[in-house]
């Protein structure tokens, strides 16, 4: 409860912030400040001190899972501010209020992080997507952002309406909202769900998928990331997306307990192979199309595709490992994308040859954006490669359909080339790689984060440790 | 077979009837007047399911405000047939397709649900539909969801005034 109301009250403070605070440079240490006490509010919740005593009615469950996922969204979206929000300014005057939407963003985290109803899953949704179609449509002099935002705000209406009709489905099939009446109503039935959960549940995945941008759901996905400004696509693309997964993670949990995934027949529908058939698809299309991608940009949004396809292996096997390796994922996934994705908004050109010759011109920035690609590909002694590792390893402790094992290692190995592509941009070919004034602090702030990413790749139980403690 | 019952048929032949022709009606404006007739038919249903707030919900919101916002929109963009881009058949046929796929499941799970079947209307039963126990539930077992609402309107207004506001 700590993180929902404490982001509330500073998007507020931040809405504050914009005519009280005359100097338009400070915002953005204020909301670092802002984001540090949520940290610690998150943090102090973890050990059981609440700063509000709210009666929920059991809407909202707190879980040692979600409080820790909270804290790493919060984390990643405090190293995401310090880095490159001073980009936000370049875009219209309005540099306040967007710190104000990612505060709400936030916010919808921390309920999608703990919800116990499908009415808060709902509304968590909700408080997640509205400010990210306004996010992308920041840049209202630029077609292409205008674009991105109407096709993300119809095709997510249009998705918010299905995951509707499937909880109206599944009300009419339970009789509550609440999650685990819906799991109780599975066990009582013993064998067979009523058709009603059964089909409100697949709609109910189809919306999930859609947020998280699974194939073949995922068509808004280049598009609005390519026209997106590229600081809030950074954003985009990786504290929004892990928290996606960790709402439809409690989602299929449900489906787990229901199902005892052992029964999978008599249930009427084999979710295993449906999420295998999901990955499948998800892994083609990010990798295959990211391969013939001349921006670097749109590339990364098509790879941002690709890694939901490997995050979706802790939903196809949803075993503790699976739980701990979507934190991993989350924690090595968002901490190289936001890096990379700093750097990209540093370049005058998003395309490959906008990166030739980089590492001579700057050989800081070229070396911190290898280490973030390396990590994005799964190489060892990177956080990539145990993210990658956990997932794979989950799969194979349900003990069947190790074929999308070696498919995954397959796809992953393409991915290697067309991140490899970027470093050969940057190393072996000569061009004149142009970029705007890089700040001793910007570089500091990028070594810093390489350091991180290399720590966490050497020793990944830093990150899980603090789960179980 | 009493009233209730025969009330009941006949919304839901209004309703569907109204429907179909919101998708078949060439001009806009008919779409969205049979689009105002589902939604009184709508409200029937409610009334006869004992709902009588949701009902009348219903009627101001979305027959009366949404709907009349609706025409302006198209009275204002004034689009007529001919405006009305050409269509790939491949296009139509797939949809067709594939919605009539997503009707199968549907109608296959209602048909096989059997406590539905015998609730079409609940006239007098039960007491949750009006407005009394409504603020109740909202202010005691909602109230959690209820406030959290605000932050998303509150996004919504903020989204509003940074979109809609010249630089």
């Amino acid at each position: 409860m700590n993180a929902i109301i404490v982001s509330a009250v500073w998007g507020v403070i931040m809405m504050f912030c914009s005519f009280l605070v005359k100097n338009r440079g400070s915002y953005r240490h204020i909301a670092a400040f802002g984001l540090l006490t949520l940290l610690v509010a998150n943090i102090l919740n973890v050990k059981g001190i609440l700063l509000f005593d709210i009666d929920d009615h059991n809407m909202l469950h707190f879980s040692n899972f979600g409080l820790y996922f909270n804290s790493i969204a919060i984390f990643s979206t405090l190293v995401y501010v310090l880095l490159t929000g001073k980009e936000m300014e370049k875009y219209g005057k309005y540099a306040a209020e967007y710190f104000t939407l990612i505060f709400f963003v936030l916010c919808g985290v921390s309920v999608l992080s703990a919800y116990n109803n499908m009415l808060m899953l709902f509304i968590g949704i909700e408080i997640l997507s509205i400010p990210l179609y306004i996010l992308t449509g920041s840049d209202k002099k630029n077609l292409k952002s205008n674009e991105a935002a109407l096709k993300y705000f119809l095709m997510g209406a249009f998705s918010t309406g299905l995951m509707l009709m499937g909880i109206a489905l599944m009300y009419g099939g339970t009789g509550s909202f609440q999650l685990e009446i819906v799991r109780a109503a599975g066990k009582a039935n013993g064998t067979v769900l009523s058709f009603l959960e059964v089909t409100g549940l697949l709609f109910l995945f189809v919306s999930m998928a859609f947020k998280v941008s699974a194939a073949p759901f995922h068509f808004w996905t280049p598009d609005v990331y390519d026209g997106a400004p590229t600081v809030f696509t950074s954003f985009m693309a990786t504290v929004v997306k892990a928290a996606g997964f960790i709402a439809f993670i409690k989602l299929c949990e449900v489906r787990m307990v229901e199902t005892g995934l052992d029964i999978d027949k008599t249930f009427g529908v084999n979710w295993q192979l449906l999420f295998a058939i999901l990955i499948i698809a998800t892994l083609l299309v990010g990798n295959i199309t990211a391969v013939f991608q001349q921006s670097v940009k749109r590339m990364l949004a098509y790879s941002s595709i690709a890694q939901a396809g490997f995050m979706l292996f802790a939903l196809f096997s949803l075993n503790d490992l699976a739980k701990e390796g979507i934190l991993v994922y989350s924690v090595a996934y968002s901490l190289a994308t936001i890096g990379i994705f700093a750097v990209l908004v540093k370049m005058k050109d998003f395309t490959f040859e906008g990166f030739n010759g980089l590492a001579k011109k700057q050989p800081v920035l070229a070396a911190a954006c290898t280490i973030f690609l390396l990590s994005l590909a799964g190489i060892p002694l990177t956080a990539g490669f145990f993210a990658k590792y956990y997932m794979l390893a989950s799969v194979i402790k349900t003990g069947s359909y190790t074929w999308l094992v070696i498919i995954a290692v397959l796809f992953a190995a393409v991915s290697v080339y067309y991140y490899f592509r970027v470093i050969q941009a940057m190393y072996f070919k000569d061009g004149e790689a142009s970029t705007e004034e890089i700040t001793p602090s910007f570089k500091t702030g990028l070594v810093l984060l390489s350091a991180l990413i290399i720590l966490v790749g050497v020793m990944p139980s830093l990150v899980l440790n603090y789960f179980y403690f | 077979m009493d009233i209730i019952h025969i009330l009941f048929w006949c919304l839901s032949a209004l309703a569907l009837f109204a429907a179909i022709m919101v998708l078949v009606s060439k001009n806009p404006v008919h779409s969205v007047l049979w689009l105002i007739v589902v939604f009184f038919a709508i409200s029937g249903h409610y009334i006869l399911l004992n709902a009588q707030f949701l009902a009348i919900v219903n009627l101001i919101v979305y027959a009366g405000a949404i709907m009349v916002l609706f025409l302006f929109v198209i009275m204002l963009m004034n689009l007529n047939a001919e405006a009305d881009p050409q269509k790939n058949s491949w296009m139509k046929i797939i949809g067709v397709v594939t919605g009539g796929l997503l009707l199968t499941m549907l109608v296959s799970a209602a048909r096989s649900s059997s406590d539905i079947a015998s609730k079409t209307a609940t006239l007098k039963v039960g007491d949750i539909g009006l407005i009394q126990n409504l603020g109740k539930t909202l202010f005691t077992d909602y109230a959690v969801p209820f406030e959290i609402s605000s932050v998303l309107f509150l996004s919504a207004m903020v989204g509003a005034v940074v979109i809609g506001k010249k630089d």
